[in-house]
């Protein structure tokens, strides 16, 4: 053992152990690999969560993958109430390897078994084995064989416990009753030593204890660490997730780690242990532990390709999929068979059409056959195909999104509406050659059925074949904040007061982001004075949550994955109970390529359920079936409405940054919404052809092409380069190097490889004979797209619902927006959308007891109706009669409302009195008075009687025991229901409510603003009238701005506008800053306001937490229907004591000129130099700054945008992106992200919608 | 409170191992194989400070139990001593004084 052979560490835990592992699995790579290891185990509590990435970094680093898992074990089954002694304590079990895969299986089911006796979820129990089923995956094929699954029986093991306690003889005796129960040679004894101080557990006592008892019972002992962290600095972590695994705080825990040396410990010092162990043993040298642990490492070395099936796609048998023979060939007969179907004009099922369209078909649809069957992928399109198929016939909205619409085989087979042909979407976007992994086929359907469609998944293809994927959530800085303030025994309020501030930056960079971020000011000046007192609290609580950042907390299904395989799929996943009633894999995504698993991304839409509602709605009021695929796609009255910029609920349009673009851009066609959707995203904003497009579009500079060639490929953009599609087409114009190619090529832009291919690019373009400043021009293009950037197919895919919801909305907009209130789809809260109905005319009926159902329905409204929320505007009634349909809100509305409750209600309507309503309804007490306190309960009440006050109070009395003698203790009603029911469906309407007749008038009715609170507390939206009505008064002696009056105003005009917060975003931007735009609604509409540098600096701690806001601004007019507010500075407005003066515009008037002079000036000189408001926050910043000794004294610090994290910066794919990197060490800023993964990212996870920074860039258009 | 521990100075063997005790100005040697383990400290009431990248001696130290008696009076009395060694500074402290079967416990600061 001369030299640095490493140690095997059969025995560690990765991050992926949720809350108890510290390390990523590259990392306890790297660390095995640096100290000449050849092999590392990674043995995850619970599960193989972390397997697929530790696999991936063996590889990486040279080393042989060891794979296990750390189980809890019980004796017999569990009998409850007998728990202790039953119980075995936690065992490694590592599988066999160069088994050919049945080690592996025999592992993955045992974890499996572990999960089938819990039911998912934190209250579902914990995962564990019975010994029956330990011993039956250990054993080996037949007797004599050797065991498939080695057991470690360490210090958490029930017979370690026992030696930690003394207890020698009852230990063992119980590792011979270990040995009994388990197969020949599978049984090891773990020697783990941690250096304790003596009497502790992992004293080196303690293993001493088990080295003896392993010697006395002829059990084979091996050495290890029980590691948790890679390096020493992680055992303070690992105390944190101790604390936070058992919601405690460090000082109160009694199960401390009982020092920090559980780290993967170079060769030297785990030697040194052995030799200390042995010597105190005495048991001579350390030779014999340390080989047998060796050679325990040796029988353990996973092939990946055999023994796990590493990078080997496999999908469902053909058989399965319906077809007999050979796939290639049903693939051909299906697309054929589809073309028929499709372009009817162009093939008439047996041959083309000779027109030049037809060759074009035939030769696409060779050429993609061609690539499929080289790939062997046909039978995986077949698989997608049969599921869409299948939900197509449940009468599910379907369609798909992503690349996949680049493909006609897709479009043939139903599974993309998207015609390739017709977009010109190129095929090797999604599909080439030079990929060996499978495509991703994204499929959209209602998200209300969503779970119906799993199941139906599950039933088709056979539970064998079929799993849901899961995924790892990791903390983030609030989760992180709150954990480190509780390991720190901190004050829950106050933790929660900090965690609110936070605002999407890493948690890793939380002491940096307090220097910069305004919001974090006054946090820092606590630590600050917190240090100055000699309290270290806040302190450690920074570096700590610092510790915590994006370790994951916990598996949970993922939103869309199904993974799909033959029969052995259960094999090679291990599953547990996802929470729903199927069971969920413990990969995750970015596991499924390598493991080699298909996916297919099923994801729920609200807007397809939304969709899908309003037609229903349509349809039940009026009989008319509208057929979306039928309504033409240059509908002129949807694009006059989506270029008024009340898009509030459109699909993909109705962001604040959204609304300002289609402003500008105006669409007119279809392909304009492509466009509109395409530019707004990170790649297009971040190399800047927002700006040139529209000008070059609106004709304020023409189009430029930088050679005639380019001409077809940038057109349609008027020579700004918007999609990947135009990247591959002028790579290949310019180079000759073919599509599949240029597709390559593309990925490599922005990544480490980009030098060559700019060398190939510049070569090969010379050689075709491209002037030098033409390549030059052209490469500069394409190295500011990066690899991201947009891909046409994904635009052409999400414009087909955002039509489809523009067309809705312009045409039916009371069942448009029944549909929205029913699934709320968009990333606005439900009130906005009443506040629009409200805008929209439409009128919005309150919850009643007698007309509301379980869902949000149309109801015709007579003319003149006595509607709390006043009538509809003038003008705006559709029908001769004055009457119109309105929306009732739905009995779900109202929280609290059980789903029975809500059921019974609606089965035992109408009613005609209290007491019918109790009879049969039979709401809980509570939520009676809610109704009651809501008005749902008015219709009962005697007109010219009691007031809905008197009834509350006569509820509340009634339930207070004031009617006890009545009521006594039953629920409300018990009684009466105890006695003989009414005939179901036995109306008493013509009693009269003698109960309800009987109160007493006392009270007057609820004034508008309580009855708007009562709303927000009980159904969080204002339905009555406004919220920031009962502001009005103030907001009125101030001289606020209503949002529909800012259109009417001069650009540059300085306004204050006050509204309710309903959206907050933080956009990637050009620059790298941060800026903060913040929507609010007024009732009138929605006012958008950027808050700059500055802004953010004198509006401070309130940015991210105040409601209701009053912000001060000056306009900007951003297109001849856009105007939006560039923030001063913005006041919490429940918070009176800070709030301005109602002379406040006039006595500041004279600072503002001031101001804008210094922003007009600095405009014309720098252009990117913000203007810098006068304020509080600036007279602090002098002071500090020295008394203004120079002018830029007083400019604040500019505050990096918390995705790019630094500034200047180019944002790359990155955005956004958990590298998997340290906890414990390491820098992971700027680290950019590999390959293709990007492409996935900015579809699936929720970025913050960028939002075109053009403010200071684009001509402002003046009426 | 104060400070209970008492610097001493300890010379080691090349594997770490100590071999010289010098304590109140007085040089002990050590009469039995010493014993080491590492021990838990309460981090987050005796630390301003843990932040990512520390290192190790956060969340413990080492400690070596020692039998030494005066190097000029072979004689004298065994004692036994537990010594700490803080792994950032490189100091030695002691922390426990074994008399016969009473141990007097001093804490550490």
């Amino acid at each position: 053992m001369g030299g640095a052979p490493g140690f095997p560490h059969l025995h560690v835990a990765s991050a992926f152990s949720a809350h108890y592992g510290v390390s990523w699995p590259g990392e306890l790579a790297a660390a095995a690999a640096a100290d000449g290891a050849d092999l590392l185990a990674c043995t995850d509590r619970d599960g193989l969560y972390g397997t697929a990435k530790h696999v991936g970094a063996c590889l990486e680093h040279g080393l042989d993958p060891v794979v296990g898992v750390d189980l809890t074990v019980h004796w017999g089954p569990d009998h409850t109430g007998t728990g202790v002694l039953d119980s075995a304590g936690r065992v490694v079990v590592l599988a066999r390897g160069g088994t050919g895969g049945s080690g592996y299986r025999a592992l993955v089911r045992l974890v499996s078994a572990a999960h089938a006796h819990t039911t998912g979820g934190s209250a579902g129990g914990t995962p564990y084995v019975t010994m029956a089923e330990l011993a039956g995956w250990a054993a080996g094929p037949h007797h004599g064989a050797p065991p498939e699954l080695f057991v470690l029986l360490g210090p958490g093991s029930d017979v370690g416990q026992l030696m930690a306690a003394r207890r020698y003889t009852a230990g063992r005796t119980l590792l011979r009753r270990w040995k009994a129960a388990l197969p020949a040679g599978s049984l090891r004894v773990e020697v783990v030593c941690h250096l304790s101080p003596p009497g502790e557990k992992l004293s080196a006592a303690h293993a001493v204890k088990m080295l003896r008892a392993a010697r006395d019972t002829r059990v084979p002992a091996v050495l290890t660490n029980a590691v948790r962290y890679a390096t020493p600095d992680g055992a303070a972590t690992a105390d944190v997730l101790d604390a936070a695994r058992a919601l405690s705080s460090l000082e109160a825990l009694a199960d401390l780690q009982p020092n920090g040396q559980g780290w993967l410990k170079q060769a030297g010092p785990m030697h040194q242990v052995a030799r200390e162990v042995c010597h105190a043993a005495g048991a001579g040298g350390a030779g014999a532990l340390l080989e047998a642990t060796h050679a325990l490492a040796d029988a353990c070395r996973m092939d990946p390709g055999p023994d796990l099936g590493w990078g080997r796609p496999t999908v469902p048998e053909a058989s399965v999929i319906g077809i007999d023979g050979d796939p290639v060939t049903a693939l051909r007969q299906r697309t054929l068979t589809g073309a028929h179907a499709r372009f009817p004009q162009l093939y008439s099922g047996s041959r083309f059409s000779s027109s030049r369209a037809g060759r074009d078909l035939e030769d696409r649809l060779e050429h993609e056959l061609g690539i499929i069957t080289r790939l062997g992928f046909a039978s995986y399109f077949l698989t997608v195909a049969e599921v869409v198929r299948m939900i197509e016939e449940m009468g599910v909205r379907v369609s798909a999104r992503g690349s996949g619409a680049s493909s006609l085989v897709n479009h043939l087979l139903r599974i993309s509406n998207v015609d390739p042909m017709r977009h010109e979407l190129i095929f090797e976007r999604f599909l080439s050659n030079d990929r060996s992994t499978l495509p991703d086929i994204d499929v959209d359907v209602e998200s209300a059925r969503r779970h119906d469609v799993y199941a139906a998944i599950f039933a088709r293809f056979g539970a064998e074949r079929t799993t849901l994927m899961s995924m790892q959530n990791g903390y983030r800085a609030r989760g992180a904040v709150r954990d480190a303030g509780l390991a720190l025994g901190m004050d829950a309020e106050q933790v929660d007061t900090i965690a609110k501030q936070l605002w999407r930056f890493s948690a890793s960079s939380f002491r940096e982001a307090m220097g910069r971020m305004p919001e974090l000011r006054g946090f820092a000046e606590q630590v600050e004075s917190g240090r100055a007192a000699g309290q270290q609290q806040l302190d450690l609580l920074v570096d700590l949550t610092e510790r915590l950042d994006r370790l994951p907390r916990h598996i949970a299904m993922h939103p869309c994955g199904v993974i799909l395989g033959d029969r052995t799929l259960l094999d090679r996943t291990p599953v547990q109970p996802s929470g729903i009633e199927l069971p969920m894999s413990q990969f995750d995504k970015h596991d499924m390529d390598p493991m080699g698993m298909l996916k297919l991304d099923v994801l729920g839409v609200r807007m397809q359920s939304t969709i899908a509602y309003t037609l229903e709605e349509i349809e039940r009021t009026t009989g008319e079936r509208v057929d979306l695929e039928r309504v033409p796609l240059d509908d002129e009255a949807t694009f006059g409405m989506i270029r008024t910029t009340h898009t509030l609920g459109i699909f993909q349009i109705e962001s604040p940054g959204q609304r300002e673009l289609i402003g500008k851009l105006a669409p007119v066609e279809f392909n304009d919404l492509i466009i509109d959707i395409s530019l707004f995203r990170p790649g297009p904003m971040q190399s800047d052809m927002v700006r040139p497009f529209l000008e070059q579009r609106h004709g304020f500079a023409a189009a430029r092409y930088p050679h005639p060639d380019l001409e077809p490929v940038l057109a349609e953009t008027h020579g700004v380069t918007v999609f990947h599609e135009q990247v591959l087409r002028t790579l290949d114009t310019m180079t000759g190097c073919g599509l599949a190619k240029a597709d390559e090529f593309r990925r490599q832009i922005g990544g480490p490889q980009e030098e060559v291919v700019e060398a190939y690019f510049r070569a090969a373009a010379l050689e075709k004979g491209y002037p030098l400043d033409v390549i030059d021009e052209v490469w500069g293009t394409l190295h500011a797209f990066g690899s991201f950037g947009f891909c046409k197919a994904h635009g052409a895919a999400f414009a087909v619902p955002t039509y489809h919801s523009a067309w809705l909305k312009t045409h039916h907009p009371e069942a448009f927006l029944a549909g929205i209130f029913e699934h709320d789809p968009g990333m606005y809260p439900r009130r906005l959308m009443i506040a629009e109905a409200r805008r929209m005319g439409i009128p919005v009926l309150p919850v009643d007891i007698n007309a509301s159902t379980e869902r949000f329905r149309l109801e015709w409204v007579p003319a003149h109706p006595e509607l709390p929320g006043g009538p509809a505007r003038p003008g705006r009634s559709r029908h001769p009669d004055g009457g119109r349909w309105g929306i009732r809100l739905a009995l779900t509305s109202m929280s609290g409302l059980s789903e029975r409750e809500v059921r019974r209600i609606v089965a035992g309507q109408p009613y005609a009195s209290l007491a019918d309503v109790r009879d049969r309804a039979r709401p809980t007490r509570r939520n009676l008075e809610r109704l009651a306190q809501l008005g749902a309960l008015d219709c009962l009440l005697p007109p010219g009687g009691a007031s809905r006050t008197d009834l509350v109070h006569h509820l509340e009395l009634q339930h207070a025991g004031g009617a006890a003698g009545m009521l006594g203790e039953a629920p409300t009603g018990r009684k009466r229901t105890a006695g003989p029911r009414q005939v179901d469906g036995q109306l008493s309407l013509d009693l009269p409510d003698t109960e309800a007749a009987a109160i007493v008038p006392m009270f007057p009715a609820p004034s508008r603003d309580q009855m708007v609170r009562t709303e927000l507390d009980l159904t969080a939206m204002d339905t009555t009238a406004h919220l920031m009505d009962s502001h009005r008064p103030y907001l009125d002696a101030l001289g606020v701005t209503a949002a529909e009056d800012l259109l009417s105003l001069r650009s540059q005009s300085r306004v204050l506008v006050a509204g309710v917060r309903v959206a907050t975003q933080t956009p990637p931007m050009r620059s790298g800053k941060r800026v903060v735009f913040i929507s609010v609604d007024d009732g009138t509409g929605c006012v958008d306001a950027s808050f700059f540098t500055e802004a953010q600096h004198e509006t401070g701690e309130m940015l991210f937490s105040a409601r209701l806001l009053l912000i001060e601004g000056t306009t900007r007019r951003t297109g001849p229907k856009a105007i939006s507010l560039q923030a001063i500075r913005a006041w919490d407005l429940h918070r009176p004591e800070a709030l301005p003066d109602p002379d406040y515009l006039d006595i500041t008037r004279e600072q503002w000129r001031a101001w804008l002079r210094r922003d007009r000036s600095a405009a014309r000189s720098g252009g990117v130099r913000e203007p810098v408001p006068w304020g509080p926050g600036a007279r602090r910043r002098l002071v500090e700054a020295g008394a203004g000794s120079a002018p830029d004294a007083g400019a604040p610090r500019d505050i990096p945008h918390h995705d790019t994290g630094d500034w200047p910066v180019r944002v790359r794919g990155a955005v956004g992106l958990p590298p998997e990197s340290s906890a414990t060490g390491g820098d992971r800023r700027g680290r950019g992200l590999q390959g293709a993964g990007v492409r996935e990212l900015d579809i699936h996870r929720p970025v913050p919608v960028p939002h075109p920074e053009t403010w200071e860039l684009l001509p402002t258009p003046e009426e | 409170m104060g400070i209970f521990t008492q610097s001493v100075t300890v010379a080691c063997t090349t594997a770490g191992v100590p071999l010289h005790l010098g304590w109140n100005g007085r040089d002990y040697v050590l009469a039995a194989e010493p014993v080491r383990w590492y021990e838990r400290r309460r981090w987050w009431t005796e630390e301003h400070r843990a932040e990512r990248g520390r290192g190790a001696g956060l969340v413990d130290h080492e400690v070596w139990r020692v039998q030494v008696r005066l190097e000029r009076a072979r004689n004298s009395p065994l004692l036994t001593l537990d010594i700490s060694h803080h792994l950032d500074s490189g100091r030695w402290r002691l922390v426990r004084i074994h008399d016969g079967a009473a141990v007097r416990l001093r804490e550490s600061a």
